[in-house]
């Protein structure tokens, strides 16, 4: 009797901190979607209480001042003609490399991976004027292929995991009925394979959706901006202009998206992610 | 299979060779070309680029402020591992071992910050430390100690620790699941034999948690190291742009502005090498240090 009174003393003493992360976690968040709605003068007022009405005017500002439309539109297309070249580039390969002998797979599959672990940085200058001399520079097609490159390792590596787990008996089967490899590529493993398909896309669209280094770098005009290049000048104008509210609803349209994806998707993106990381 | 050689490498290279060309073309080659390019002194413009020999380098170890960058980097290194690791474990833990029924509502809300862009992370942290309107200030306010209040951002000796609180926050959670599932693979059996030997809570997380998920935390320091050292500069970048006074610029904030600010390309370039050798050695550095014989009992 007296341990389980100890015990759930204990259970509560260890919920302080847990609920206090909670806070931590939450209440910046919440707090951005609450300034989303309240106008300057009351984020002035009273920036971290709720706001006496809930008007939508800051979204209206940011769609009609800031292009938030044309930027939303940009964002969505490297987002996903990224992932789909992303998995067009990784699907073969990873299916060559896990299934098919031949010599330097090892080596290959050893590019691909180490890639992950090295800074980029380094690659952003002369990518720079490569992008430049194939009229890529300042396009969001070059930046969509740029972006499905930059995540083939990741995929690559994430795919051949779940690629090892098809029976090879279904190829060996499905080869004898006089299917081609490229038949067996796509319509046996790559069906067999679509959690992993799912898992890999989810990952990467989240990615993209996110990215700002490479897109600071490698667009310049207002017109092909990124979101996450907009809310950076949103975030730049609004220390002159003091424009918080625009700037907070710009950061929940950007956020909004990932919000959902994760809800629906909660599982798969935990998993990927430190599938991703344990690769080392 | 059915199938002649030629068929057999014709598939090969449908599978292998557009995408290997695209990784050589967008990756491979920017990077080899990388370090080409930083010997020598260039402005962008193609005529204008003049072999400089080991100039740049020699500029690397006389300019002032790269000591700074490195220094500020390995801080941001040190202080995350130690804060990720403490408050990962401890999370990880309490979510495993304590039986507490609310605990994937926990793991789902502190993985969150994980997927979150670095850009809204940074702008909303940004806001937060604003001196006027921001949460830190206010808060200190309320709590009467209007005098420790300060433009955190703004200030040079604040403005690093500052960008280190978001870091952390943003990176608990992944590192809590990935200890998570150590904890996970652990029998029940050998803390039940050591509850029958008497061992307390703490002794049996001393004894048996932390050495049997000693691979997953070794995972985890290397992998904060290397997003660190790799990745650290978008925050800076977004919440101070290397400012104020230089006093946060890192190794790859400083590269962006040297290269794409001052069209120093060169030196920007030489300043990558810098990035990548200094996080191959440190990594290398550091699984020779955490070498150390799997526990198993």
């Amino acid at each position: 009797m007296e341990k389980s009174v100890g015990q759930f003393l204990g259970r509560t003493g260890i919920r302080i901190p847990l609920i206090l992360w909670t806070i931590a976690v939450l209440y910046p968040i919440f707090w951005m979607f609450l300034g989303s709605f309240k106008s300057n003068a009351e984020i002035y007022r009273n920036p971290w209480g709720w706001p006496e009405v809930f008007n939508f005017n800051n979204f209206s500002q940011a769609w009609s001042n800031y292009n938030i439309d044309t930027s939303v539109f940009n964002s969505l297309f490297v987002t996903v003609i990224g992932a789909v070249l992303t998995l067009v580039l990784a699907i073969p390969t990873a299916y060559a490399i896990e299934r098919i002998n031949f010599r330097g797979s090892k080596v290959l599959f050893t590019i691909y991976i180490s890639a992950m672990m090295i800074p980029m940085v380094l690659g952003w200058i002369p990518l720079f004027f490569l992008l430049s001399k194939l009229n890529l520079l300042d396009s969001i097609i070059g930046l969509s292929i740029v972006y499905a490159v930059s995540q083939l390792p990741f995929s690559i590596f994430v795919l051949t995991s779940f690629m090892s787990t098809v029976p090879k008996s279904l190829e060996e089967a499905a080869a004898i009925d006089g299917m081609s490899p490229y038949g067996i590529l796509f319509k046996v493993i790559t069906p067999l394979t679509m959690s992993g398909i799912i898992t890999v896309s989810i990952m990467n669209c989240i990615q993209f959706w996110n990215e700002y280094f490479m897109a600071l770098i490698f667009l310049q005009t207002k017109e092909n901006y990124t979101l996450a290049l907009a809310i950076d000048y949103i975030s730049n104008e609004a220390q002159y202009t003091n424009a918080w509210g625009t700037l907070f609803a710009s950061l929940v349209i950007a956020i909004l998206p990932v919000i959902i994806l994760y809800i629906i998707f909660q599982r798969r993106i935990a998993k990927g992610m430190t599938e991703g990381a344990i690769k080392g | 299979m059915v199938q002649t050689k030629k068929q057999k490498h014709l598939f090969l290279a449908f599978c292998l060779l557009p995408t290997f060309i695209l990784f050589a073309v967008f990756t491979l080659y920017p990077l080899f070309s990388g370090l080409y390019y930083s010997f020598f002194d260039w402005s962008g413009s193609s005529s204008k680029k003049e072999f400089i020999g080991f100039a740049n380098y020699v500029q690397l170890f006389k300019d002032s402020v790269i000591p700074d960058t490195i220094i500020h980097d390995y801080f941001l290194v040190v202080t995350k591992v130690i804060g990720i690791m403490i408050l990962a474990i401890f999370f990880a833990v309490a979510l495993t071992q304590l039986k507490i029924k609310e605990a994937p509502f926990y793991r789902i809300v502190f993985f969150f910050p994980n997927i979150m862009s670095v850009v809204v992370i940074g702008i909303l942290w940004t806001f937060i430390f604003n001196p006027n309107l921001g949460l830190v200030n206010s808060g200190l306010e309320v709590l009467g100690l209007e005098s420790l209040a300060k433009p955190w951002l703004g200030d040079e000796k604040w403005a690093l620790p500052s960008i280190m609180v978001p870091a952390i926050w943003a990176g608990i959670g992944l590192f809590m699941l990935m200890l998570m599932g150590g904890i996970a693979n652990i029998s029940k059996s050998y803390y039940e034999a050591a509850r029958i030997d008497g061992a307390s809570e703490w002794q049996q997380f001393w004894k048996i948690t932390l050495p049997l998920v000693w691979p997953q935390i070794k995972v985890s320091i290397l992998y904060i190291v290397i997003t660190t050292l790799n990745g650290s500069f978008i925050l800076v970048q977004v919440m101070t742009g290397g400012g104020p006074n230089n006093a946060t610029h890192v190794m790859g904030s400083y590269l962006y502005q040297q290269a794409f600010k001052q069209y120093n390309f060169g030196y920007g370039a030489t300043i990558g090498v810098m990035i990548l050798v200094l996080s191959l050695v440190t990594v290398l550095l550091l699984q020779f240090l955490m070498r150390r014989e799997k526990v198993e009992y």
